[in-house]
This record gives C-alpha cells, sequence and structure tokens, in this order.
C-alpha cells in the first residue's frame, strides 16, 4: 500500500506490504534512495494498546494514535506527528468534512475557555493564516487562525465571555 | 525527630483534616495525615470526579463546577463541606486558597483549624513595597535601589547614578511583564520612566514607580524556613530553582551547587531573621535573587506557603515537611532545632507537565499508556494514571519526579534513569525536555541561571527529538495506518474516538 507523508518540513514516499511473517517497508525521502526495511511480525508486536518494535538492535515501547490522515507516534517520550496519506484517504477525509455549497462553516471552541480578544469584525473578508482570536485556557493563551479564506458572517461571542467546549464562536461563509 | 509511638488515631494531632486542593499535592497530604492516623477530606469540582486525590481520600465531597473560582477558589463551599463533614482541620496544599487570609480567618470563624501561617503573615509578605519596608527593617539585604517611590525624572536620574545602571524600572502595582523597563544607557532613563509610569496608570490605575539595580543573569535561590507558635524559627537550607521557563520553575535541586556553604549560613540566618520578623508561623519560603559573579544575594519575596519543590528538601534535610505543618498548626513546638538541621547528598526535582515542550502549549487529554519509575532513591509524586483525561482547567503540571543521591552527579544520573523509565503516552509531555536539560553542560557545570532555557532553547530544542530516529516513527506510522486501512478492528476504533476529539481541539489551538 502506497502513502505520502510529512514529518514537520520533510516529505516521504513510503510503500507497506504485509507477508505472512512479515512487513515490508520502503521509506524515500525527498527523491533520495528508497530505503528498504524487512521487518519480522515478531519484532513488530501489539501488546496491549501499545506496540513492543524491535528495530536495528533497540527496544522501543510505541504508541500510536491515528485520526484520518494525522498519527501521532510515541516512543520513549519522543513524539511525532506525522501526516501521511494516499488518495483513498484523502477522499474519505473530504467527505467525512461534507460540508458542500451554501452550507455555513463555524469555529467552535475546542475547550472550554475564556475570549481574551477577537480581532475581525462581521462582514470582514479574512485570509487564511490570519488570526481570528484569542482563546484562554489552562492558564495559557491559544492564538486562533482562520484555516482558509473566508469572510466572517457572524461573531456569537463578545471579549470576556467565558465559552464551553464546542460552543460556535464565528460563522463563516464563502468569501 | 516525631515521636517514637506507632500513629493511631487515638494519638493523632487532628481527627479528620480536609484537604482544600487538587492533583498531586492533594495526595501528598493525604499521604501524610494517613501515617499519622488522620482521616483525610478530598474535595472535587466537575472535571474532577475521576482525579486520583478523589480515589484516594478517606471521604469526598463535589465543591461547584470545574472553573477554579468556582470550585477550589469558593472558600465559602469548602468551609460549608467542611463543617458538614465534621473536619477540624484544613490544609491548603499550594496555589488556590493557600495564601489568602481571607479564607484563613474564615476558617477560624468557623472553629476550625487552618495549616498554615497566620493571615497577618500573609498580608505583610503579601505586598511587595511593604515586605520590602519590613525586611529592610529586619537587616535582610535588598536589590539596591529607590526608597519607595520615585516621582520625576530627575529622581529617577540621580537613583540611577546612586545604584549605576544597568536599572530596572517598575510600575508599584505592575505584573506580568507590564510596567517594566530594563535601562542600560543614561540616555534610556526617561523614555522608560514615561513608559513605565503611563503602563502602570493604564494597567493597573497607579503611576508610581520605583527603580532598582538590574541583576544581569541571575540565580533563583530560595531558602525553606519553619516557625512554630512559640516563636521558633529554623531555616532548612537552600534550593536552587533557576531552571525556568517564562517564570515557572521546570527543575529544582538541593543543595544549590553555586553557593558556597559561608554564603548559604549567611542566607540562611537571613530568612530566619526575616521570618522571625513578622512573627512566622509553619513552612514558609524566602526567595533570593543571587548573583553568581558576585556571590551577593537580595531579597525578592516571600511565599507563605509549601511550595510545590519541597520533596527536595524533604530528601536532603530527613523531615516530613507536610507532617511538621500539622503538628505546628496543633500547637506543638518545632520538632527539630537549627543543629539538628544537615544537608545529606543532593536532591533533585522534575516537574513533568502536560505541555508540548517545543511550544509550551498545554496538551491536555486522555492519558493512554502510563507506566511510573521505580526503583531505589527514586520518590514519585503523581497523579496520572492510564485512562486519566488530565483536565485543561488547572495548571499542566501531572507529576513530579524526584532523586536522590550521594553526590550530586549520581542524583543527575538517577533523574536520568528514571526519566528514561517513564512511559507515559496520549498526551504530549516535557520528559524529553528534561532529559535534553539534564544532559547540557551549563546544567551539569551547575553555571545555569533563570536565563538558561531561553538563551540555549535553539540547541535544546533539536536535542531533544535526537534519541529516537525518524525513520522509527514514519515506519510505526506506516505499518499502523495500513493495519487501519485493512482492519475494521471495533475496539480499536473505540478507543480512537477518545483522540478525536481531543485531536481537534489540538488543531483548533494551532
Amino acid at each position: 500500500m502506497y502513502f505520502e507523508a510529512e514529518l514537520k518540513d520533510k516529505k516521504y514516499k513510503v510503500d507497506v506490504h504485509e507477508e505472512r511473517h512479515s512487513w515490508k517497508v520502503s521509506l524515500q525521502q525527498d527523491g533520495q534512495d528508497w530505503q528498504h526495511y524487512d521487518i519480522s511480525k515478531t519484532d513488530f508486536k501489539h501488546a496491549e494498546e501499545y506496540v513492543s518494535f524491535l528495530f536495528d538492535g533497540k527496544s522501543y515501547l510505541i504508541d500510536v494514535l491515528g485520526q484520518d490522515t494525522e498519527y501521532t507516534v510515541f516512543i520513549r517520550n519522543s513524539f511525532r506527528t506525522i501526516k501521511i496519506f494516499n488518495d483513498e484517504m484523502l477522499l474519505h477525509e473530504s467527505l467525512k468534512k461534507g460540508g458542500g455549497a451554501g452550507s455555513n462553516i463555524e469555529l467552535k471552541a475546542g475547550m472550554p475557555g475564556k475570549v481574551i480578544e477577537i480581532f475581525v469584525k462581521e462582514g470582514e473578508i479574512v485570509k487564511a493564516g490570519k488570526p481570528l482570536l484569542i482563546m484562554e485556557a489552562m492558564k495559557m493563551e491559544n492564538e486562533m487562525r482562520a484555516s482558509s479564506d473566508v469572510k466572517i458572517k457572524q461573531i456569537c461571542i463578545k471579549q470576556g465571555d467565558s465559552v464551553e467546549n464546542g460552543a460556535v464562536l464565528i460563522r463563516f461563509e464563502k468569501p | 525527630m516525631h515521636s517514637h509511638e506507632i500513629s493511631t488515631p487515638q494519638n493523632a494531632p487532628f481527627k479528620k483534616i480536609l484537604i482544600a486542593n487538587r492533583g498531586e499535592i492533594a495526595i501528598r497530604v493525604t499521604r501524610a495525615c494517613r501515617e499519622l492516623g488522620i482521616a483525610t477530606v478530598a474535595v472535587f469540582s466537575d472535571a474532577d470526579r475521576e482525579s486520583l486525590h478523589v480515589f484516594l481520600a478517606d471521604e469526598a465531597y463535589h465543591i461547584g463546577p470545574s472553573p477554579s473560582k468556582e470550585s477550589y477558589l469558593n472558600y465559602k463551599k469548602i468551609i460549608e463541606v467542611a463543617k458538614k463533614a465534621n473536619v477540624d482541620a484544613i490544609h491548603p496544599g499550594y496555589g488556590f486558597l493557600s495564601e489568602n487570609p481571607v479564607f484563613v480567618r474564615a476558617c477560624k470563624e468557623a472553629g476550625i483549624t487552618f495549616i498554615g501561617p497566620t493571615p497577618e503573615n500573609m498580608e505583610s509578605m503579601g505586598d511587595k513595597l511593604s515586605a520590602k519596608a519590613l525586611m529592610k527593617k529586619a537587616g535582610v539585604p535588598l536589590v539596591p535601589g529607590s526608597d519607595g517611590g520615585v516621582e520625576t525624572v530627575e529622581e529617577a536620574l540621580v537613583v540611577a547614578k546612586k545604584i549605576g545602571l544597568p536599572i530596572i524600572i517598575k510600575a508599584t502595582a505592575g505584573g506580568g511583564g507590564k510596567g517594566m523597563r530594563v535601562v542600560r544607557h543614561e540616555s534610556e532613563i526617561e523614555s522608560a520612566f514615561r513608559a513605565c509610569r503611563s503602563e502602570g496608570q493604564n494597567y493597573f490605575a497607579n503611576p508610581t514607580v520605583y527603580i532598582e539595580r538590574f541583576i544581569n543573569d541571575p540565580k533563583h535561590i530560595e531558602i525553606q524556613v519553619f516557625g512554630d507558635t512559640h516563636g521558633n524559627v529554623v531555616h532548612l537550607f537552600e534550593r536552587e530553582c533557576s531552571v525556568q521557563r517564562r517564570h515557572q520553575k521546570i527543575i529544582e535541586e538541593s543543595p544549590s551547587p553555586s553557593v558556597p556553604m559561608d554564603v548559604k549560613l549567611k542566607m540562611g540566618d537571613c530568612a530566619v531573621r526575616a521570618a522571625k520578623s513578622i512573627g512566622y508561623v509553619g513552612a514558609g519560603t524566602i526567595e533570593f535573587i543571587f548573583d553568581n559573579q558576585t556571590k551577593e544575594f537580595f531579597f525578592m519575596e516571600m511565599n507563605t506557603r509549601l511550595q510545590v519543590e519541597h520533596p527536595i528538601t524533604e530528601l536532603v534535610i530527613g523531615v516530613d515537611l507536610v507532617k511538621e505543618q500539622i503538628f505546628v498548626a496543633k500547637g506543638n513546638k518545632l520538632s527539630f532545632k537549627q543543629e539538628d538541621i544537615k544537608q545529606k547528598g543532593h536532591a533533585i526535582e522534575a516537574r513533568i507537565c502536560a505541555e508540548d515542550p517545543t511550544t509550551y502549549k498545554p496538551s491536555p487529554g486522555l492519558i493512554r499508556a502510563c507506566r511510573h519509575p521505580q526503583g531505589p532513591f527514586l520518590r514519585i509524586d503523581s497523579y496520572a494514571y492510564p485512562g486519566y483525561e488530565v483536565p485543561i482547567y488547572y495548571d499542566p503540571m501531572i507529576a513530579k519526579v524526584i532523586t536522590w543521591g550521594d553526590t550530586r552527579e549520581e542524583a543527575i544520573d538517577r533523574m536520568q534513569r528514571a526519566l528514561a523509565e517513564f512511559v507515559l503516552t496520549g498526551i504530549k509531555t516535557n520528559i524529553v525536555l528534561h532529559r535534553t536539560i539534564l544532559g547540557h553542560e551549563k546544567f551539569l557545570d551547575g553555571s545555569y541561571t533563570t536565563q538558561f532555557i531561553e538563551k540555549n532553547f535553539e540547541v535544546l530544542e533539536p536535542q531533544m527529538f535526537r534519541e529516537v530516529n525518524d525513520k522509527v516513527f514514519l515506519i510505526a506510522a506506516a505499518i499502523t495506518a495500513y493495519e487501519d486501512r485493512k482492519s475494521k478492528d471495533v475496539r480499536r476504533y473505540n478507543v480512537r474516538s477518545n483522540w478525536r476529539s481531543l485531536s481537534r481541539k489540538i488543531q483548533l489551538r494551532t
């Protein structure tokens, strides 16, 4: 099965084949040579929720959290978030997001918190990446940015409001 | 140094104690109570029903919604619960209500013993300028500066001449970095002075500013003190807490590698004098700003509570500070005298936080794997367990790892070993940051200052993730992605769904 992967700013091509007793994994980083790994299934062993991975003579206890195309891998208290995808996964993801023309898009609070500052006004057209507002949670301020170019249809909160998880903060429409 | 009897409910100093806190410190206090034969009462907010401190206490009461203001800071509710549970004392832990004189007085009115200093102790140390005035009277060295407020630019120039540049101008009412300017050249004094006054007026409705010598690249050294109701005050030597990020301590150690014995004895004397001058009762900490070049030290502030990092003092001195707090609150004399107090060996504490070690953003959420380190000369104060969801409302610190060694080197090696053993997945933690700091030459030679992380972060950051090669991460992700495509494993899907909401949270924040 073929995937593309991104780890920080590096891009990889990945090929995974399952055989009866082993995994054949091939990696290619940014057009460099392919590297091939033959991993015995006894070296990549599921134990409870985790994986014990014996690789290159080293023993790793691994936990992988996957959601759609985003995989976070924990090893020895290091972790990496890897975007891994193929055409099928990308299609699946876009279908799940749904929406379609005409439907409203909303920014919801990902956690309960307090609205510290709002940077945009209703009717304003905002470019992707522009900060929309700052929320405070767990003693930290977090900036929320527009993920694509949008028009601000409605601002549902005001500065100083405490909001619950999932509360609608801003409604958007197509610019 | 306490009685040689086994503790029973009959000889316990109190029958029942309510712990007005959460997380690891609530558990720490519960442990002391249990060893003394005292029954414990936990309180919890909506978010903390499944917090470990609730499970470990003898009794537990709900006190309100998740935000601290409506639960752990709601002292009326806490006193109501204390009365209902019929406790005879309240331990406040650290943070929350621990330094609130209003709460202490409310306890007294309700006929409940507050385990901690007097409200007068708290008030005299609560205000920066009045605390400094008191300390000056007690002969504790202060950072050279203006006596109180500075009203005009001319006055500011005179003060600057007297104490020498660089200086720092601070709004009396300021905080959080606002109303503060460092001045390195005389020509900048006028504009910095005006800026501080106007920020003080705009943010804190008080234009008063004062001036101090700016100590470049200082260390943070603090002295643990203990007083009783009979007028005795003893110090328990120093802790160094210079490894900080955004004024939050990350690693603490005792003894400090930088304070010579004659200086630490002087600091101890000053701290005792400071505490005695206000009739201090219970556990407290005098924080000093320490100039590692000149070995000068200056009073910064006094914390009128038990500190997060108290375990390192416990390990090198051999005193249980929480038990001592309980006995002092009962009215007992201190169980030790100054001459009994000796530092033995070396202790280090690492604060494990649910946060991304590169961005320092909090990483609350579901803990999947959690296996604490074990083994010799190691102490873990933690409230993490597998399946526990770290709430978003409170401090991100979830565990403290404390190691003891005969020497500093052994304590560091042991900490490295312990952290390597610590398995914690599902949330991001700063364990890799700790391991990187512990291996850094500036930490190893003890020359680090409070600027250490900021100044060295560019070196530290890439080191953090060096231990495991990227291809190991990639192979693990690739095989799992493959399995996910192939399998329709329901159990795995259910586990995933917890991650789903968390992952959304994280996405929204970036």
